[in-house]
């Protein structure tokens, strides 16, 4: 089946009434996933939306529980979980492998994160397929599809004029049934399209953990900046911290994202930093990437959403990385 | 443009071989448009030098990664990188004998659509103002006199108004820092966001400890921002920071005077020298 | 007052109270912490760690020197914002403790087998949790010796144990040494733990080892241990990195692909070689 691009709003509107619902939007000038609803507009372009939608699963700033202090004591201890239904409309297929990715780290491994749980639990996603690629995607080379995922609640395909729908879990097939009203046969036919920034990514994991001690990271981290834009923009990227607000006796704890890419994430209490520069950092951002999480979660950290490729500002790039990769010889 | 590819490439060969520098800072192939900056060691090596529209990113900062070389450094200074080198040397981040500024005129860059980049169209010294070496001949320099307008536009809103544009500008902020790496007058060896024992910075991310970040980092860097534009440049939100900075710089010239930094070697920043005149009213 | 509950949500601590502080040198203090109803907050394995907190000052990691049936112990040296916060509070404060959190000592392998425990300062905390659960399951380990050494005599740690009640128990011995005396009191061995190894020349012979201290100690006596024959799988140890969650979620304590909070903290050095030497 398959629904008009025009009654698109009014399908928005009636799943806004039960569940938040986050679709791209372009909001002030900035290109997010954002409540619709609310002012801003919509944005299927080719290129991902900039801010990854990662927020609404694991918050940038998450309170976790909150306390209230008297001398030793402590005599209010409260845990802030809160969610609430929310629908992540017109994921691209990578975005939607990150959360697959987030899954891995918050849900398995012998501890479940209850804050990501509830929000998960709450989560319907909706992925669209993509129609042109902007020039840094490359998620074909990463195990993804611009075409679509499996994993989506519900799956649409752009046709031009309309939508195509594919219910892919039971919690999609509820939600799409309360849009039969918009809903006729299908006609036209999907068109499959392909990255054209392609990397070779056989044998790299493989390859890289031979390279630990290579001269390679020496010379591709001397130009990074050490900000933490590549950690920020990336859909995957789940490090966080976690500190406490006071006021008064009152006082809250809370996570946050971290980024590996800061001197401070592995400093210890004593001053010791076993990653004291650039050139350990940056290693260990493109080994967790592309090595590390595929030893421990079988899956690549890196979606090919191009985000980070897009936006470095000295275009540390990890396409080019893995490129030089494959050229070099390994060390060890 | 390929004519001063072309010199610069002699130049940086002349210079490797000869022993005078150790290496050479200058811009490289990137993926698609994008010229990062490259380290060049070998006269061999000289040819992956570019010169062309795209080289945007200053390259002054890259000094502190290397504060006692082993021989000179060599680095490709267009006007605001051979401010960023000035600056780097007036704080004593870095010996002017220990750096090989080659000097590039430069009349603008443009980004992957062609678009003049806004800190190029605000450019007041596309000539290097200091320089050991340079190439090419002068270009004209076309001043900028709409420095301070956009300023005077925000200047007449009221204090509300003031607050909630300030306010929509910071809620934006992720915190990725990228405008302090990037600032060449941001060379404080530990940054107050970092020392988290002390507790200047909160790690939450809101509008407030945003405000913090942004308002404090403008203030430390007052008398001392060159006006290169680059945290504006790589913020990845579009913050309007120059704007911010260029306010400071309007408020400083009517305290002290007209300063522009990192331009003469000689003159101080006007809140790192006293002077007899200096306006007291907060006395 | 809401009593908390909430250990089905990881992150969260339970509160807990401070029913004992024993200061052991000028910069470590022992912590007794008990629940608010005087029980033992959770039943660890020798090894593992349990996360403190002041609740308005901030989380830490540590390990867990020892354990009673209504009380946990945290030898806690002075380094940071927490720790120095904690070296101010005073008997009943309330604390936050969640865990326990990560692997153990492999008290199962080590059985039938003589056992070398060496620490340099606070490195003796995570050992001291294995040398109390070998004391208490003496028969199922051979001779046990215990080599230690701290900066100067008042920098040892648990001095009462090294000095009294290990040396009592059968076939169990404490050779302790120190960096310098400037006291002039000291009577027993002067020099650094590597050497002082060395001179007393153990056989890999059926030993397991456990090795716990500075990087700098821990280099140095894993040279000492090659040289006397101690094959890697027969060596013990524990890391020590930046945490936050404890439950290897928030990932800034890997080593490649491993989490020190949940992989870790105890590798053998076998283990350890198969690791990026970052730590």
């Amino acid at each position: 089946m398959q629904f008009k691009k025009s009654d698109l709003p009014k399908i928005l509107d009636s799943m806004a009434k039960e569940a938040t619902v986050l679709a791209p939007m372009k909001v002030k000038g900035n290109s997010k996933f954002a409540p619709w609803g609310t002012e801003g507009e919509l944005d299927f372009g080719a290129q991902n939306v900039l801010l990854p939608p990662k927020d609404c699963l694991f918050p940038q700033t998450e309170k976790m529980y909150r306390f209230e202090t008297d001398g030793l004591k402590v005599n209010d201890f409260e845990v802030i979980n809160e969610s609430r239904p929310t629908v992540l409309f017109g994921l691209k297929g990578c975005d939607m492998q990150s959360i697959l990715c987030m899954d891995d780290v918050f849900l398995t491994k012998g501890y479940v994160d209850d804050f990501y749980k509830k929000k998960r639990d709450d989560l319907l996603t909706v992925c669209i397929n993509c129609t042109t690629v902007a020039k840094e995607c490359f998620c074909d080379s990463m195990g993804g599809s611009p075409n679509g995922h499996a994993a989506a609640d519900i799956q649409l395909y752009d046709l031009g004029e309309s939508y195509q729908v594919k219910a892919q879990t039971e919690k999609g097939q509820k939600a799409v049934d309360s849009w039969q009203q918009y809903c006729n046969k299908d006609e036209g036919e999907i068109k499959e399209i392909a990255c054209e920034l392609k990397v070779d990514m056989d044998g790299v994991p493989e390859k890289l953990a031979g390279m630990f001690e290579h001269p390679i990271w020496e010379e591709i981290s001397r130009k990074c900046v050490g900000c933490g834009i590549c950690t920020f923009l990336c859909p995957t990227c789940y490090c966080f911290d976690i500190d406490t607000t006071k006021d008064g006796a009152e006082g809250t704890k809370f996570r946050c994202w971290d980024s590996c890419m800061f001197s401070e994430y592995t400093r210890m209490a004593g001053g010791h930093n076993p990653r004291p520069s650039k050139k350990e950092r940056v290693r260990n951002r493109f080994l967790h990437k592309l090595e590390y999480f595929k030893e421990r979660y079988d899956k690549n950290l890196c979606v090919g959403c191009g985000r980070c490729v897009a936006k470095c500002p000295v275009n540390l790039d990890i396409t080019s990385f893995i490129d030089q990769v494959k050229e070099v010889a390994s060390h060890e | 443009m390929s004519q001063m590819q072309e010199e610069l490439r002699q130049k940086a060969k002349e210079l490797l071989e000869k022993g005078e520098v150790r290496y050479i800072i200058g811009w490289g192939k990137g993926r698609f448009h994008h010229r990062p900056p490259i380290f060049i060691y070998q006269a061999e090596d000289v040819d992956k030098l570019v010169w062309d529209e795209y080289c945007v990113a200053n390259l002054g900062k890259y000094l502190l990664d290397d504060k006692f070389p082993e021989g000179k450094i060599g680095i490709c200074v267009r006007g605001c990188d051979s401010r960023a080198v000035v600056r780097l040397v007036q704080d004593k981040q870095v010996k002017r004998e220990d750096v090989c500024l080659i000097g590039l005129p430069c009349t603008g860059k443009v980004d992957q659509e062609g678009r003049e980049l806004v800190k190029c169209r605000d450019c007041m010294h596309r000539n290097p103002p200091v320089y050991d070496i340079v190439l090419g001949e002068p270009v004209e320099e076309k001043g900028n006199p709409d420095r301070f307008k956009r300023v005077e536009e925000l200047e007449k809103l009221s204090s509300d108004e003031k607050y909630e544009y300030w306010s929509n500008v910071f809620d934006k902020c992720i915190r990725c820092y990228a405008c302090r790496n990037v600032c060449p007058a941001c060379n404080c060896r530990e940054c107050f966001v970092d020392q988290y024992r002390v507790g200047w910075q909160g790690k939450q991310k809101n509008c407030m400890q945003n405000q913090i970040f942004g308002l404090t980092r403008a203030y430390h860097i007052a008398d001392r921002c060159i006006e290169c534009g680059e945290c504006e440049r790589v913020c990845p939100v579009g913050l309007p920071l120059m704007e911010l900075n260029r306010k400071l710089i309007k408020d400083l010239n009517s305290l002290f005077g007209p300063y522009e930094a990192g331009v003469n070697p000689d003159v101080k920043p006007p809140l790192g020298e006293y002077r007899l005149e200096d306006p007291e009213e907060y006395m | 007052m809401s009593e908390c509950t909430c250990h089905e949500n990881p992150l969260v601590p339970q509160v807990c109270v401070i029913t004992d502080i024993k200061k052991e040198t000028p910069d470590v203090k022992t912590f007794r912490v008990s629940t608010r109803d005087g029980k033992k907050p959770f039943t660890p394995m020798p090894g593992q760690l349990g996360m403190f907190s002041i609740l308005p000052v901030g989380e830490a990691m540590f390990s867990i020197t020892a354990q009673g049936e209504d009380y946990l112990d945290f030898a806690i040296k002075k380094t940071g914002q927490l720790t120095d916060a904690l070296h101010e509070a005073e008997i009943g404060q309330e604390v936050g403790l969640r865990g326990p959190y990560g692997n153990t000592f492999p008290v199962e392998d080590c059985k039938g087998h003589d056992l070398l425990f060496i620490g340099g300062g606070i490195g003796l905390a995570p050992v001291r949790s294995f040398i109390r659960y070998a004391l208490e399951h003496r028969g199922d380990y051979g001779d046990i010796d215990i080599v230690y050494g701290a900066r100067s005599p008042e920098d040892l740690c648990f001095k009462e144990d090294l000095m009294e009640n290990w040396p009592k128990e059968k076939n169990t011995k404490v050779h302790v040494t120190v960096d310098q005396d400037l006291s002039g009191e000291w009577k027993g061995s002067v020099g650094f733990v590597p050497a002082y190894l060395e001179s007393l020349n153990f056989s890999p012979e059926g030993r397991k080892v456990v090795l716990c201290g500075p990087p700098i100690m821990i280099k140095f006596c894993l040279q000492t241990l090659a040289k006397c024959g101690f094959k890697d799988s027969e060596v013990i140890t524990t890391l020590e990195m930046r945490m936050k969650c404890g439950i290897g979620k928030c990932g800034r304590c890997n080593i490649g692909s491993k989490y020190v909070c949940l992989d870790g903290p105890v590798f053998t050095m076998e283990e350890l070689s198969h690791l990026p030497n970052e730590y």
